[in-house]
C-alpha cells in the first residue's frame, strides 16, 4: 500500500534508446498482421489465427504505450477491443471489419513513419477509431467510405521521453486518499477546492463518507498535474498523508500485506500480489476486492470486463503455433557489407597468390596449401553472399494486400497464386526489383484480367488468376508474372505503334511485337487509368530490369493471357565479366551483355557522314565504339590498329566496341567507384583483377546511349 | 546478486525490461516466452520470475503453473506483467500461483519499485 503515482522518473533510463527495436518489432507485427488478415476466412476464422491476429495488436500496443508513442497506442487500443471479441466468438469477423482493420494498419504504419521521422504528418485517425469502436459494440459499420485519409493533422511527434505514456495534458482519472485523519471532515475541504477553482476537475467521493479506518477516498478526473494538484491539497491537509494514484496505477499484489483487508481497498493499485501459498484467508478476501475493481475500472479502461461475474479463471489461455524466431539475429546491414568486401579482398589476394603460384616453382605443401586456400576462400565468399540473400516471399508478401485493393477499385475478381517464395535473392535486388514486379502485377489487373461479366461471357472462371512464380535457372533468378486475362493482340500492338511512329513491320516475329510494349511511350491500354498509367510505363520496368543486369521476356496467347518473365542475376556483389584489353589498361564488360566477337576485317568498317563508324555484322549495321577515344587511352605504338570488335547490348540496342583483345572470362567482386572516388561516365564500377591491377567495369547501357547521339 | 528470469516476446519490452534491471543492480536472464522461460528454468536458481501474460507457445499464467509445479519454484515470486488487471486476469493469475502483477505500461522506477516489495 501506499503507492504515490507520481510518473515523472523513469529512473534514470532513457526509453529512447529502445525506440528503434520497437519499431522493428511493430513494422514486423502489422506487416504479419495484414497477412493474416488477408488470409483470413471470414466465415470460418481460425481461433489460432485469431489470437496470432489479436497478439500482433496487443505488442504493438504494448510497446507504444510504453515507449509513449500515445497515439499509435491509442490506435492499436481500440484494434485490440474489436479483436478480443472476434477471439473470443463475442463477434463474428466480417470482411468490412477486415477492411477497417487493414485501413488501421495502414495508418499506424503512417504514424510510425511519422515517430520515426520519416515522414511528417500521419493521417487523421479520428474517424477510423470511431468505426473500428462501432463494430466493437457490434453496430453495422458506418456508411462513409474510407473519407479523405490523409488530412494532415497535427501529430504528437516525438514522445516526451521522461513523462509517462499517460499525457499530462489529457483528463485523467486518480484515485485521492487522504488520512488516516483524526477528523475526517478534514477532506471535505479538498473537495470545496473543486468547486472553488475553475478547470480543476470534478471530485466525488468514492466510500460514501464511510470513514471506520479515519481514510477517505475519492475520484479526481482532471487534467492538472499531480504536482500542482498535491500543492493545493497541502493547503488543507499534510503531503504525508495525501496518497494519489491514477485509477489503474498499474500493479498490484494479490494479497495485501499491508493491515487493511481487502474490501476496504476497492480501488486497484495497478499491481498486486497473490495471497501466499498457505495463506487460506485471503482466498475469500481477493475476490471481493477483484469484483469491486473491476466496477471501479470500467469507467477508466476501455478494455476491463464489466462486472458480470464469471467462472474464475474462465479466460481461455491462448495458444500459438507461431514459434518465435529465435534463431535468427539481427545485424546491421553495414556489418553485412563490410563482410562482404573483406571477403572480396580476401578473394582477390586469393586469386594473386594462385596466379604467382604458377609462375614460379613452389614446393608442394605450399601449392598444396594453396589449392585448400582457394576452396576455402570460396566456401566463405558464398557463405557470406548468402547473409545478404532473402527470400522473394519478403516481395512477394505485399501483393495480396494490393492486388485486393486494386480488384476492388476495379470491380474485378482476381486471385493470387505465389510459387517459389522461398527462392531466395540478394537483398540490393530484392528491394530493386519490388517497384518493377510492382508494375507487372498492376498491369496485368488493370490490363489484364478483363471484368467478371466478360470473363463468364468468354467461358473462363470468374476469378481471374494471376500468378507469381520464382525459381532459380543457373546463376540467375527467373520471377515470372503470369495471368490469364486477354493477352496481348499483335494486331493491336502493331497498329498501335505504327501511330506512335514506330517502326513495325508484318514481318515481325511474335516476341518481337509483344516487346514494342516496352518501347518508351507506347501503352496499349485505350484509356489511362489511375491504376497503371501513371507515366510510369513498361519501358522504366525495362530499362529498371536492365540495369540491374537482368532481361525481360514476354510470352503471350491473344485472350488466354501473358507471361512476363524476368531473368535476373542473383546478387549485384559479384558478375560475370569479359575482361578486354585496350593499350595498356584492362576494362571489365558484364558478361550478360556481351553478343559476340570477332576479327575485323579491313573495310568491314565503314564511315557515315555525321553519325561516325559503322560495322556490318550479318546484314545489320551497328554503331562502333572505339574504346581507346572513351577513355582516351594512351599509346606509344602509333601504328597500332584494334581489330576485334565485341558486341554488346544492352537497353535493346547494340554497338559494337573496338577492343586489342580478349583476355577472358572471370567472376569479378564488383566495387562501387561512386562510394570510393566518383562517378565516372561509361564506368558502372571497378573490380580488382587476380594480379592485383584495378578494372574499370564498363557501363554498357551508357556506351549504348553514347552511340545514340 | 538476485537474478531474475525476465519472459517476454516482445524484443523491445524485453530489451527495455533488461536494461532497467541491470541498471538497477539485478542480474537479469531474458526468455522469449513461456516454453523458452520453462526450459530455462531448469538451468539454474532464480530470485524472481518477471513475464509477460500474452505470449506465443505459452503464456504467463501457464508458465507460472508449470513453475510452480517444480518444488525449486514453490516460493519464488513470479509477477506477471499484463497489459490488462480484469477480474479474470486476476482470478487466473491467483488460481495459477502468481504473487503479484504489474499493468503495463509501466515506468522503469515502478518496475524496480515492485520487485523491491517481492525482492529483498
Amino acid at each position: 500500500m501506499g503507492e504515490i503515482s507520481n510518473n515523472s522518473s523513469s529512473a534514470g533510463i532513457d526509453l529512447s534508446q529502445f525506440y528503434q527495436v520497437f519499431f522493428e518489432e511493430a513494422g514486423e507485427n502489422l506487416e504479419s498482421m495484414e497477412q493474416m488478415l488477408l488470409e483470413l476466412n471470414v466465415d470460418a476464422a481460425d481461433d489460432e489465427e485469431m489470437n496470432a491476429i489479436f497478439r500482433c495488436a496487443h505488442s504493438v500496443k504494448g510497446g507504444a504505450a510504453t515507449f509513449g508513442f500515445s497515439d499509435v497506442a491509442a490506435l492499436t487500443h481500440q484494434m485490440e477491443t474489436l479483436l478480443d471479441k472476434l477471439r473470443r466468438h463475442e463477434l463474428n469477423p466480417t470482411s468490412a471489419m477486415v477492411d477497417v482493420l487493414l485501413a488501421a494498419g495502414d495508418a499506424l504504419k503512417a504514424q510510425l513513419a511519422v515517430h520515426q521521422g520519416s515522414a511528417s504528418s500521419a493521417p487523421d485517425t479520428s474517424e477510423l477509431l470511431g468505426r473500428i469502436r462501432a463494430m466493437a459494440e457490434g453496430q453495422s459499420p458506418a456508411p462513409a467510405a474510407r473519407a479523405a485519409a490523409p488530412v494532415a493533422a497535427p501529430v504528437v511527434t516525438s514522445p516526451t521521453l521522461k513523462s509517462m505514456p499517460i499525457p499530462k495534458a489529457e483528463t485523467r482519472a486518480i484515485e485521492l486518499v487522504v488520512g488516516p485523519l483524526e477528523k475526517p471532515e478534514t477532506a471535505d475541504a479538498l473537495s470545496e477546492l473543486f468547486a472553488e477553482i475553475e478547470d480543476l476537475g470534478t471530485i466525488e467521493p468514492l466510500d460514501g463518507g464511510r470513514a471506520a479506518d479515519g481514510m477517505r477516498r475519492f475520484r479526481v478526473v482532471t487534467t492538472t498535474s499531480d504536482s500542482e494538484l498535491l500543492d493545493l491539497f497541502t493547503f488543507h491537509v499534510a503531503r504525508e498523508l495525501i496518497q494519489m494514484r491514477s485509477t489503474d496505477p498499474g500493479f498490484g499484489f494479490f494479497h495485501e500485506n499491508a493491515g487493511a483487508p481487502p474490501e476496504e481497498n476497492p480501488v486497484d493499485p495497478g499491481y498486486g500480489f497473490f495471497e501466499p501459498l498457505t495463506d487460506a484467508s485471503a482466498a475469500e478476501a481477493a475476490p471481493a476486492s477483484i469484483a469491486a475493481d473491476a466496477g471501479d475500472n470500467a469507467a477508466a479502461a476501455p478494455t476491463a470486463i464489466a462486472a458480470t461475474p464469471k467462472a474464475p479463471a474462465a479466460r481461455a489461455i491462448e495458444k500459438s503455433v507461431a514459434a518465435p524466431d529465435q534463431a535468427t539475429l539481427r545485424v546491421s546491414i553495414e556489418k553485412v557489407d563490410q563482410l562482404i568486401n573483406l571477403v572480396g579482398e580476401l578473394v582477390i589476394t586469393q586469386a594473386m597468390l594462385a596466379q604467382n603460384s604458377r609462375e614460379g616453382q613452389l614446393n608442394q605443401q605450399l601449392l598444396a596449401g594453396l589449392t585448400d586456400l582457394e576452396r576455402n576462400t570460396r566456401d566463405l565468399q558464398e557463405a557470406v553472399m548468402s547473409i545478404r540473400m532473402i527470400p522473394m516471399s519478403m516481395v512477394f508478401n505485399r501483393f495480396p494486400r494490393m492486388l485486393r485493393d486494386l480488384a476492388a477499385k476495379l470491380d474485378k475478381k482476381v486471385e493470387l497464386v505465389t510459387q517459389g517464395e522461398a527462392t531466395e535473392l540478394d537483398k540490393s535486388l530484392v528491394e530493386k526489383i519490388t517497384d518493377p514486379l510492382t508494375h507487372l502485377v498492376r498491369n496485368s489487373c488493370d490490363h489484364g484480367i478483363e471484368l467478371p461479366a466478360d470473363r463468364l461471357a468468354k467461358g473462363k472462371p470468374e476469378h481471374g488468376t494471376i500468378t507469381l512464380v520464382a525459381s532459380h535457372q543457373g546463376g540467375s533468378i527467373v520471377i515470372e508474372v503470369r495471368d490469364d486475362g486477354r493477352g496481348l493482340s499483335r494486331q493491336k500492338l502493331l497498329s498501335k505503334a505504327r501511330e506512335r511512329g514506330i517502326d513495325a513491320p508484318d514481318s515481325l516475329t511474335d516476341q518481337e511485337v509483344y516487346a514494342l510494349i516496352f518501347a518508351p511511350g507506347f501503352s496499349t491500354a485505350d484509356q489511362v487509368t489511375d491504376v497503371s498509367g501513371r507515366g510510369v510505363g513498361m519501358d522504366v520496368v525495362k530499362k529498371n530490369i536492365t540495369s540491374l543486369g537482368g532481361t525481360v521476356e514476354i510470352d503471350s496467347a491473344e485472350g488466354y493471357g501473358m507471361s512476363v518473365k524476368v531473368r535476373l542475376p542473383l546478387t549485384l556483389a559479384i558478375m560475370d565479366g569479359m575482361s578486354i584489353g585496350v593499350g595498356d589498361e584492362c576494362y571489365i564488360l558484364p558478361l550478360a551483355s556481351v553478343v559476340e566477337s570477332f576479327q575485323v576485317a579491313p573495310g568491314m568498317i565503314k564511315t557515315i557522314g555525321g553519325s561516325g563508324r559503322v560495322v556490318e555484322v550479318r546484314d545489320e549495321f551497328m554503331p562502333v565504339i572505339d574504346l581507346e577515344r572513351v577513355f582516351e587511352v594512351p599509346r606509344f605504338d602509333f601504328e597500332h590498329v584494334s581489330n576485334i570488335m565485341v558486341v554488346v547490348e544492352a537497353e535493346g540496342a547494340r554497338v559494337a566496341l573496338l577492343v586489342d583483345e580478349l583476355l577472358g572470362q572471370q567472376q569479378v567482386v564488383v566495387k562501387n567507384l561512386e562510394a570510393n572516388y566518383r562517378k565516372v561516365q561509361d564506368v558502372s564500377g571497378a573490380t580488382i583483377m587476380g594480379d592485383g591491377r584495378v578494372a574499370l567495369i564498363l557501363d554498357t547501357g551508357s556506351l549504348v546511349r553514347r552511340s545514340r547521339h | 546478486m538476485h537474478t531474475i528470469l525476465a519472459v517476454d516476446d516482445s524484443p523491445s519490452m524485453r530489451q527495455m525490461v533488461s536494461f532497467t534491471l541491470k541498471n538497477a543492480g539485478f542480474n537479469v536472464v531474458e526468455a522469449v516466452d513461456g516454453q523458452d522461460a520453462f526450459e530455462k528454468s531448469t538451468q539454474r536458481d532464480y530470485n524472481l520470475v518477471l513475464t509477460d501474460q500474452n505470449m506465443p507457445r505459452m503464456d504467463g499464467i501457464s508458465l507460472t503453473k508449470k513453475l510452480r509445479e517444480n518444488p525449486k519454484f514453490k516460493q519464488t515470486p513470479i509477477l506477471i506483467l499484463t497489459t490488462e488487471s480484469s477480474d479474470q486476469m486476476k482470478m487466473a493469475g491467483r488460481a495459477a500461483g502468481a504473487t503479484g502483477w504489474l499493468v503495463k505500461p509501466f515506468d522503469p522506477a515502478k518496475l524496480i519499485e515492485v520487485i523491491g516489495k517481492v525482492v529483498r
